[in-house]
Parts: C-alpha cells; sequence; structure tokens
C-alpha cells in the first residue's frame, strides 16, 4: 500500500483496516493526514447528527401499541362474525393469501423502493407497451400516475405503476404474460392485494385500504 | 420466561429510534417526513417483526423498511420523474461555488444518493457491504460514492481565503 492508495482507503472508510494501520506506522505524512482525518470525521458525525425531536420514542410506542390493540381488536371482531355466519370452514377465507397476489405485497414491501429508484420510462413507452394488456389511458382515468417502470417480477417481467387515487396510493403490476384463470387476493402486514385477469395478462393492485384496492380492481377492468 | 414478541420489539424502537430518525431525515431533509416516514415503517415493522427469522438482522431490516416506506411516500408525493444516474452528477462542478459552508450546510447541499451512503455508515455503523445490500448496488459503487462525498464535503468545508488587509468590506 502507498499513499495515495491509503487516503483512498481513507476517504471510502471511517476505520482504519490492519493492511493501512501497516503502512501509516512507517509514514510520517499518511499518520498526519490521519490525524487531519480524525478531526473531519468528527465533524462530520456531528454534521449527521441532527437533533431528535422531543418525544420522538414515546410517539412511535404509543403509536405502535394503539395500532397493535386494533388490530387485535379488528381480527377478534371479524373471528366472531366469520364463526357466528359460517364456522370455523370459512374462516380460513378472512386471511387467504393467493401465491400470485402474496408475491405482489412482497413486492411493494421490499423491492417497490429499488424499483422506484432505477427511474421511470418514458408516457409514450409506457401506452405502447401496455397497449394490449391494460391500456395506460385506462390507468390515468383512476389516479394520477406518479411512476411507471419495467420491472422483474415472480419470473417474467411486470410494469410497476405508482397511482395516487383520491383516497389513498396504489401500486399496480401489470403482468402481460401472466395469464390467470381467476382473481387472487392476499393480506399481509398491513397491505391487501387483488389480482385480476385482463384481455391479455393480468393486474396485481396492492394498497393499505382494502376497500380502496377493491375500487381499483374494478376500475382496472374498465 | 417467554418473552412477548411486542416487548422485543419495543425494545428495539427504544434502542434505534434515534438512529432511524437521523437516517429518516438525511433521506427526506425535513424533520417532518422524517418522522412519518419512521412512524409508517414501525408500524409495518410492528406488524412483520414476529415473522423475523433472523432477529440479529434487526437493524438492517429496520432501517430498510424506513427507506422502503421513505420512497413509498416519496412516489406518492412527487411527480412522475425520469431516472437520475447518481454516480454522474459532477459533485466539484456543482459545488464548487459554495466553499466555506458549516458541515451541516454541506451536507444539505450534497445530493441524496451521497449523503444516504455517510449516514448508513457514521450514524447506523454498516459496513460497505451492508451499505451495498441495503442500497440494491455493489460495494464498489458504495466505496466510490463515500469517496466522492468525503472529497466533495472537503472543499465545501475548506475555510474561504483570508482577504488582504484593507481589502475587507467591513
Amino acid at each position: 500500500m502507498n499513499c495515495l492508495d491509503y487516503r483512498r482507503a481513507l476517504l471510502g472508510s471511517s476505520d482504519e483496516s490492519a493492511a493501512m494501520q501497516a503502512h501509516r506506522v512507517e509514514c510520517a505524512a499518511c499518520t498526519a493526514f490521519l490525524a487531519e482525518h480524525a478531526g473531519f470525521e468528527a465533524e462530520l458525525r456531528r454534521g449527521l447528527e441532527v437533533p431528535i425531536p422531543g418525544g420522538l420514542e414515546q410517539r412511535l410506542l404509543d403509536r405502535g401499541r394503539g395500532r397493535a390493540r386494533t388490530d387485535r381488536r379488528r381480527f377478534l371482531a371479524a373471528a366472531g362474525v366469520a364463526a357466528a355466519a359460517a364456522g370455523v370452514g370459512l374462516f380460513a377465507l378472512l386471511d387467504r393469501n393467493d401465491p400470485l397476489a402474496l408475491a405482489c405485497i412482497r413486492f411493494v414491501m421490499l423491492e417497490e423502493a429499488k424499483s422506484i429508484m432505477m427511474g421511470a420510462m418514458p408516457r409514450a413507452e409506457a401506452v405502447r407497451v401496455l397497449a394490449d394488456s391494460l391500456p395506460f389511458e385506462r390507468i390515468e382515468r383512476i389516479g394520477q400516475v406518479r411512476h411507471v417502470a419495467p420491472c422483474p417480477f415472480n419470473g417474467g417481467t411486470a410494469y410497476h405503476v405508482v397511482l395516487a387515487v383520491p383516497q389513498d396510493k396504489v401500486t399496480l403490476l401489470v403482468m402481460p404474460d401472466a395469464r390467470l384463470p381467476a382473481s387472487e387476493s392476499a393480506s399481509y402486514d398491513g397491505l391487501y392485494s387483488r389480482v385480476v385477469p385482463l384481455r391479455k395478462g393480468s393486474v396485481g393492485i396492492v394498497g393499505a385500504n382494502r376497500a380502496v384496492v377493491a375500487s381499483v380492481a374494478g376500475a382496472v377492468r374498465g | 420466561m417467554h418473552t412477548a414478541p411486542e416487548s422485543s420489539f419495543e425494545h428495539l424502537v427504544r434502542t434505534y429510534a434515534g438512529e432511524l430518525y437521523r437516517y429518516a431525515y438525511w433521506l427526506a431533509r425535513d424533520r417532518q417526513l422524517a418522522e412519518d416516514a419512521v412512524q409508517e415503517a414501525l408500524l409495518r415493522g410492528w406488524r412483520a417483526y414476529p415473522r423475523l427469522r433472523d432477529r440479529g438482522a434487526a437493524k438492517s431490516w429496520l432501517f430498510a423498511i424506513v427507506r422502503n416506506e421513505f420512497y413509498r411516500q416519496a412516489a406518492r408525493d412527487a411527480p412522475l420523474a425520469d431516472a437520475v444516474d447518481i454516480d454522474a452528477i459532477d459533485l466539484a462542478d456543482e459545488r464548487a461555488s459554495h466553499a466555506g459552508l458549516e458541515m451541516r450546510e454541506a451536507l444539505m447541499a450534497l445530493p441524496a444518493g451521497y449523503a444516504e451512503p455517510l449516514a448508513l455508515q457514521i450514524l447506523g455503523g454498516f459496513s460497505c457491504a451492508e451499505i451495498a445490500a441495503l442500497l440494491a448496488t455493489t460495494e464498489g459503487a458504495v466505496m466510490t460514492r463515500l469517496t466522492r462525498a468525503r472529497h466533495a464535503l472537503r472543499r465545501l468545508v475548506a475555510p474561504r481565503p483570508v482577504r488582504a488587509a484593507g481589502g475587507g468590506a467591513r
């Protein structure tokens, strides 16, 4: 390792490796650079450590505990209604998790941010590629398109659309090559998903509000 | 003794709330947006935590949820935009005229794509490999961004040249 290697490595990492340390103990110039760098790093840390709002931790805990209680109450109420109406046999339908619908939720939880970061495709291109499955103009009538781009999904290619509707935001995954005999649905971690067949392929709709997802699922069929 | 999942999660919230907020701040550059992102992310985390298999990875999992939630909110609120190649931004040209800033001002002047890996490394204590996994990029790309960010910050916070005697405005 030479001085240039040492300084480049130090600028990429806040710590010294063994190789870096071995060079530095033999080099007065790099020893001086390290001392100056340590001051810079301390200043950098102070700059990044923005003040934390007072009571943040308690607000986070209170809201989380409140939501957990609400979720339990909703679950018990739904369980009571289901048991009274149809017995244990139909109870499983409350948490039906079809595989493609569940994959759509997983995409939103784990892949959506990455897809958005990769950037959007031009509108004209979206109009062209979606013409046979779910016309882009129809999507635009349902809500405001915030993002549209192709993405790898479920072993094929889907078109990822982030759509702002008046009540919420929903994610669409248009899958021109995924033929589906019947609609699918799933719910997981506060997200709801419906996958509905299209003239060509299918589309998954994911959102945090079950009624909004159902409404958009109806609208995409035209 | 059995510990309820909520109790374990509450411990995580107490441990990482500050770090998560600061990370979200450097994504959003706005206090309220940062707190909203952390709130929503932790609500999702609260529900999902019982199913988290690798509890040792809880910290990076929380950071990933915050990141995901921030971009979900950003996509809901921001207009449709074309891709920006973060690695193609010339930090030297863009920021050369602003030398002499305080460190926090200099960090605010950095594109988010450069401030984010710094926040993950310094505030979160993540390695380049861990940051690469979080940002869905390569370790080399992370190293490059960290190096470029530090170079840019050094230029930005460099002291302004001292004026000659008698030439000052005051």
